[in-house]
């Protein structure tokens, strides 16, 4: 008898912890009518559970300071309602995040999902929006590969990849350019098996193939996701005699592999893991050994706008930190998004606010370019920023030229 | 591939099988002794990181002495876990759906418990000789590696002192071979259960403490661990520690080298793989080739 209680509770607690339970904000009882549901999913707990927090966190202050202001006018009801965030944790897995948007998009009856960090959990829930016909925000996905399928309901504030492995090349070719770097320099690649490594990877080889001579791609591969062990790899890197490094990780495999390869007594010119870089978890984990990793990143808070440093004074009161990369950035702009679509459209149907989202051309934008306008398939196309860890913990923002509050280095011990 | 890189490639695999095997010994001599496949041992692998992280920020303890320390608290921890949850599933020689469930939902909630207490931020362990290599010519040797490799080995050669020479080992080992022959021997089949449990605990508390000091970890910590200990017990005989060194030996072989041949993304299809020809080719696992001869346990 004891046992079956035991199996019973063990498979309750197995149901509850593989759906999620969302949390008091996303009760559906609670549903009002006067308000503007939200969908958002994000990771909090699992492998991307940093980087999910703090988009999490740029959302709720987005939401915060729209319904401090009385929340949105909605032209069809005559009046302003407030936003309301439905949040679900996907738990970084890919299964249960897309199955937490369409439990949003069908049973939450929210105006729109926000959410899908990173590439792989995005990739999942992109299939729900067109499913539902619910427009669907990744505030933290960017590979081509999502907006390249048709969807008609899927947008994303942030740049394609492939534009972030060109602008990566094209910074190292501007240390050409001023004579920091010598021409004809060998690059090594290794790449996250994903979308999003692939995307890299051929945004660099583009950009290396239009400019002959500045640089040669001699070594290329991909690497697994997560994996606790990249010894194997750095040990090819190592063997291909490269005087570049560029990797494309998450922050996980960023520390773990960067740990491994400063064991390995490995040194390159110029060391890239992709997207990551300044992450303040990763200096931690790394101590100095972080010192002169550049990354392309998709906003900075060293951008030198007025509403990115209003931005950072807000996060700072709501969340009593700086903002670490990137992350909350890109997502606070999709709420501002959402919420400049919903009040231009003035109405609360979701094909509405699809198509203000599409015609959306939002000024004062905290992401490079300060215009955020979705493209053709969905996706924003602003430019990448190039930030490099500095000794002392600084971080500056090295590229391009015009936004640029530091010089960018390269390591004094690989001028050697 | 010259010699030097293949000795590199070589040493890196020697010192990768010290901690698998370390790692992994702690499921074995549970499934031995109570046919229970321990789901919750990456969760004992986290905990044990975590243990050792906050001896070492708040106490200042070297994180080898942690992990040293980690053993007889992650020991008791797990006597009583066995003393609450575990002595309730009826005994059985196969391993029970019972079983599964229990320490799979037990996983979930250490995993949970570690999100309640530590967040999850990756962390990680940073030491003087965290990022420091030893060269040997034109040999380059991780230095934390060595270090971790050293009590990882010697914990296994204690093990092995401790099955041989003491009325506890002859007595694990005689449960292994047959649990109701040792009842009628007169062991107490009941407090050596409870005491194995909490040795295998043990070994999976200070291994954690061990990994921790080569990776950043965060309570999701142990995924891949998990797997390779299945892989590394079944390749070793389900019931044999020296079949499972054995194991852990294969598998860091395999993983290390087959990089040469196959890009990196395949990597854990390597894991998958040893799994599936183990259970084809070798159902008695490495220790089986050997039983005819030589009785391994």
């Amino acid at each position: 008898m004891k046992m079956k209680w035991l199996s019973a509770l063990a498979l309750v607690g197995l149901l509850l912890a593989g759906f999620g339970a969302p949390n008091a904000t996303s009760n559906p009882a609670a549903v009002a009518a006067k308000d503007i549901p939200v969908g958002v999913v994000l990771p909090l707990t699992g492998r991307e559970a940093k980087p999910g927090q703090f988009q999490k966190e740029g959302i709720e202050l987005a939401i915060k300071q729209i319904n401090e202001k009385g929340g949105i006018f909605v032209r069809e009801l005559n009046q302003k309602l407030q936003l309301r965030e439905v949040f679900y944790d996907d738990g970084s897995d890919q299964a249960k995040s897309a199955g937490l948007a369409e439990r949003a998009m069908s049973s939450d009856d929210v105006v729109a999902v926000l959410g899908g960090y990173s590439t792989a959990l995005g990739e999942a829930e992109s299939v729900m929006p067109d499913r539902y016909q619910t427009p669907w925000i990744t505030t933290g996905a960017a590979a081509t590969s999502i907006f390249n399928r048709g969807y008609q309901w899927i947008f994303g504030t942030l740049s394609p990849v492939d534009l972030l492995g060109y602008t990566t090349a094209e910074f190292l070719g501007t240390l050409v350019d001023t004579g920091k770097l010598r021409k004809g320099l060998k690059v090594a690649l290794a790449l996250e098996n994903t979308d999003h490594g692939v995307d890299y990877g051929n945004g660099i080889k583009k950009w290396i193939q239009e400019r002959g001579g500045y640089f040669t791609v001699v070594f290329s591969e991909s690497f697994d996701l997560g994996s606790p062990d990249f010894s194997g790899l750095l040990q090819k890197v190592k063997n291909a005699h490269a005087d570049i490094f560029l990797a494309d990780a998450h922050l996980q495999d960023y520390i773990t592999m960067h740990r491994q390869y400063v064991q390995a007594g490995l040194h390159h010119t110029m060391i890239s893991y992709g997207a990551r870089g300044p992450e303040t978890d990763a200096r931690k984990a790394l101590g100095d050994a972080t010192d002169y990793i550049f990354a392309g990143i998709w906003w900075s808070k060293n951008l030198p706008y007025p509403q990115v440093k209003k931005f950072v004074d807000d996060y700072k009161g709501f969340t009593g930190r700086e903002p670490d990369s990137w992350y909350a950035a890109t997502a606070y702009e999709a709420v501002r998004g959402l919420a400049a679509a919903i009040e231009k459209g003035g109405a609360l149907k979701k094909a509405t606010i699809r198509d203000e989202m599409r015609k959306l051309d939002l000024r004062e934008s905290l992401l490079p370019g300060q215009v955020l306008r979705f493209g053709k398939g969905g996706q924003v196309d602003t430019p990448f920023v190039i930030v490099q860890n500095k000794p002392g913990g600084r971080v500056d923002l090295v590229y391009p030229k015009d936004a640029a509050n530091g010089e960018a280095v390269v390591p004094p011990a690989a001028q050697k | 591939m010259d010699a030097a890189d293949f000795v590199n490639l070589l040493v890196s695999a020697l010192l990768l099988a010290g901690i698998y095997a370390a790692m992994s010994v702690g499921m074995t001599i549970i499934y031995g002794v109570m046919k229970i496949v321990n789901l919750a041992h990456a969760g004992f692998l986290m905990l044990g990181a975590y243990y050792v992280l906050e001896l070492h920020e708040r106490l200042n303890i070297d994180p080898l002495v942690g992990s040293v320390l980690a053993f007889p608290v992650f020991l008791l921890a797990g006597m009583l876990v066995h003393w609450t949850l575990v002595k309730r599933i009826p005994v059985s020689d196969q391993p029970t759906l019972a079983s599964l469930l229990l320490m799979f939902g037990l996983w979930l909630v250490l995993q949970n418990i570690g999100y309640l207490i530590w967040g999850s931020s990756d962390r990680s362990i940073l030491t003087s000789r965290t990022l420091s290599s030893m060269h040997l010519g034109p040999i380059t040797i991780p230095t934390v590696r060595v270090i971790v490799f050293i009590p990882a080995v010697c914990s296994l050669g204690l093990l092995e002192f401790v099955l041989r020479k003491t009325w506890y080992g002859r007595a694990v080992r005689a449960l292994m071979q047959n649990r109701y022959a040792g009842r009628l021997a007169g062991i107490p089949v009941e407090k050596m259960a409870r005491l194995t449990f909490g040795v295998g605990i043990g070994f999976a508390g200070a291994a954690g403490g061990l990994l921790a000091q080569l990776y950043s970890f965060s309570p999701d910590f142990g995924h891949g661990f998990l797997l390779r200990s299945f892989v590394i017990i079944v390749l070793g005989g389900l019931e044999s520690f020296w079949g499972a060194a054995a194991g852990a030996l294969v598998l860091a072989l395999v993983e290390t080298f087959s990089i040469l041949v196959l890009p990196a993304g395949y990597q854990p299809a390597i894991a998958f793989s040893l799994l599936v020809l183990a259970l084809v080719l070798l159902p008695g696992g490495i220790a089986g080739i050997f039983a005819k001869k030589h009785r391994w346990a």
